[in-house]
């Protein structure tokens, strides 16, 4: 018996041994908290093969058929435990459940979901009213538009509030199931993005500089993920040169309900240039008007249309060798209301991928930087044949060191020194 | 340290004075004398002759030893200086390497273009003009020495200004690198690769003169000397448990043989 089906034990034994099985589930006004999933369905449907065959993914727990299962390519549900501790379950629903302090308690949340419901109901018609105010009345259209904006705060936080607390919610956001339409799973997907990966990706844009060199300012609100193929690019990953010849996939979740039209760029700030021994920016990328929702999250920079959206194709990273390593930003830039850029225009004047800056583009275009990711690129076996396949014209140039000139030896003051 | 040496003179007069009052009555009269110095009058009176250890219990030596490490108020103890302090001024012109600040601790800590050696020695990693400055956003107390391209340039910069950096790099044409000459050739057919080796110049003219003035195979060669005897191994599986546990008992024997031959030597030494 594994660890984590040991664990489970002690409840199971418990939920068998009640006597509550023919209680009559109750019914719940209103849109009542979810019962669990039925898993003895899914159950009795394989039942014709044996388990080890055709493993389930909501109960698999030893680890030989968890693998077996992800190179099928569906991920097993929840965690082991669980699924330990479903394997032998009942199932019964929560309000049939046995015990007497968790109904108390589940009807303490029901009443306090009642509650938050009336409130939204409530902030509705408040609201409804507020926007139907004349302006004179409501005292300036600044103290009409802030009093609106703090409404429609208040109401989102009331929807998030009401639905915090339900178990099934959060068991359906752990299995990855929650429907990002809704507000409560964007709200529990941004904390969960908030507690640990935003911040791995600020250090790195930030320890890597490419918060200063690439644009003064980000604040990201967007989960961006990078794919060369399959694989994922973790932020600042070295990526090597063959792979990063076609163009990323991307995967931005916004955490806003809403449509929102973005632009995305790919700049590198470690463009060697020696007759000024300096750095020179370069523009690998550059989209504008990418749609994006919080259910439409996949941007495939290579399918972007190539006469409303693509203004600079995808140019394959390349360094020379013996140079420093190339960090290759990407930045998701809201634009401002959401509202398209001309794309004729754009095109028109970003042509140059050299010239381009990102904070021009910035200042110009009214963007926002909402979504930052980034990869580096270096000298490796496979840059000579990617140079030569995009007629880079520095392939047959290695950079070398600059020997600095030692100080003249000076003595100081030699008298003192007798 | 007190050391009472008040009683020397006394005792040397004593050592004049004991042959002559050892039979005269005077004994009682010195002997009364360093007995209130001494403050003991513990010591029978019927004792002919007292030694002079117990007659003076407190007295101390100061011997050659201890003299020789010296008195308190000499300025031996002060080690000499370690010449700490700064090497180059604000606005001096420095390369990488040059050593800026020397410092017991982290006085000063590197900002821009400068590093800190593992003796907390602060120094250049690119050539401009040294400055001293404090970066209240970085670091609310820590004090700063950085380095700066241009000759009117100050620190700390914005904090959201691009940072300017130099390349100190030449162009040099790429060297294709020369491919060392192996004796080893593959051949690729419809059973797979296949590695067999090639006569190399004189490898089968019998040994060399190799480094070390000695007449001897190339280690290669040694290398090949199973093959050459048609000795085969059979490949390693690691899921072939069955094998692994005999070598593991093979090699569990021969360390409990070799063990017990090491015992029975020692014994056969003694």
């Amino acid at each position: 018996m594994a660890h984590c089906e040991r664990a489970s034990k002690p409840l199971l034994q418990c939920l068998r041994n009640t006597y509550s099985r023919s209680v009559a589930g109750v019914q719940l006004q209103t849109r009542a908290f979810q019962t669990t999933a039925n898993v003895r369905e899914a159950e009795a449907e394989s039942a014709s093969l044996p388990f080890h065959k055709a493993p389930d993914p909501s109960l698999v727990t030893s680890p030989r058929l968890e693998r077996r299962l992800l190179r099928q390519g569906t991920a097993p549900i929840g965690s082991r435990r669980r699924r330990a501790a479903l394997q032998d379950s009942d199932n019964i629903p929560f309000e049939q459940l046995p015990y007497q302090c968790f109904q108390e308690a589940r009807k303490i949340l029901l009443a306090d979901r009642e509650e938050k419901l009336k409130e939204i109901e409530t902030m509705r018609q408040r609201l409804a009213r507020q926007e139907a105010l004349p302006v004179e009345q409501a005292g300036g259209e600044k103290a009409k538009k802030s009093r609106i904006t703090a409404m429609q705060l208040h109401l989102e936080r009331l929807k998030i509030l009401a639905d915090i607390n339900d178990p099934l919610v959060k068991r359906k956001f752990e299995d990855n199931e929650g429907d990002m339409s809704k507000p409560i799973y964007r709200f529990l997907a941004d904390r969960k993005w908030r507690e640990y990966r935003r911040k791995v990706l600020v250090q790195r844009i930030t320890q890597m500089k490419v918060i200063p060199d690439v644009l003064p300012h980000c604040d990201p609100v967007a989960e961006t993920k990078m794919y060369f193929g399959k694989h994922q690019v973790q932020a600042g990953e070295f990526v090597e040169a063959r792979s990063s010849t076609t163009p990323p996939k991307l995967d931005v979740q916004i955490f806003e309900g809403g449509e929102k039209l973005v632009t995305i760029a790919v700049v590198d700030p470690d463009v060697p240039n020696v007759e000024n021994n300096s750095f020179d920016y370069k523009t690998h990328f550059l989209a504008v008007n990418v749609p994006i929702s919080a259910t439409n999250t996949k941007v495939d920079l290579a399918q972007l249309l190539e006469d409303s959206q693509v203004v600079l194709p995808w140019l394959p990273p390349v360094a020379q060798k013996g140079s420093p390593y190339h960090r290759l930003s990407l930045f998701i830039m809201e634009q401002k209301d959401s509202q398209p850029l001309d794309f004729a225009a754009v095109k028109a004047k970003e042509n140059n991928r050299d010239t381009t800056l990102l904070r021009t583009l910035q200042s110009r275009y009214h963007l926002k930087a909402i979504g930052a990711h980034l990869f580096r690129t270096q000298w490796d076996e496979t840059t000579l044949e990617v140079m030569k396949e995009i007629g880079f014209d520095g392939a047959k140039v290695e950079l070398r060191r600059k020997r600095v000139e030692p100080l003249p030896y000076k003595r100081r003051n030699p008298s003192s020194f007798r | 340290m007190f050391k009472p040496r008040v009683l020397t003179p006394l005792r040397a007069l004593e050592r004049v004075f004991t042959p002559t009052i050892r039979s005269t009555p005077i004994l009682s009269q010195s002997q009364s004398l360093l007995r209130t110095l001494s403050a003991t009058s513990t010591f029978p009176k019927t004792t002919p002759r007292p030694s002079l250890s117990a007659l003076l219990p407190f007295s101390q030596v100061r011997h050659a030893s201890h003299a020789s490490q010296g008195t308190a108020n000499r300025h031996s103890r002060d080690p000499a200086g370690k010449r700490l302090g700064a090497k180059r001024s604000g606005g001096e012109y420095v390369v990488p390497g040059c050593i800026i600040f020397r410092q017991r601790g982290s006085l000063w800590f590197p900002g821009e273009n400068c590093a800190m050696g593992r003796d907390h020695t602060i120094y250049a990693t690119q050539a401009g003009y040294v400055r001293y400055y404090l970066d209240p956003l970085k670091h609310p107390k820590r004090r700063f020495i950085g380095v700066v391209f241009d000759k009117d340039e100050q620190l700390p910069h914005p904090r959201n200004a691009p940072s300017r950096r130099k390349l100190n790099m030449v162009p040099v044409p790429m060297v294709e690198r020369v491919e060392a000459q192996s004796d080893l050739v593959a051949s690729v057919d419809a059973n797979g690769v296949r590695v067999s080796d090639v006569k190399a110049t004189d490898a089968e003219s019998g040994p060399q003169l190799r480094p070390g003035y000695m007449y001897r195979e190339a280690n290669w060669v040694i290398g090949r000397a199973a093959e050459k005897a048609g000795i085969t191994a059979e490949p390693y599986d690691r899921r072939n448990r069955w094998l692994a546990w005999r070598k593991r008992q093979q090699r569990a024997e021969r360390a409990a043989q070799m063990k017990s031959l090491k015992g029975s030597k020692k014994t056969a030494k003694k």
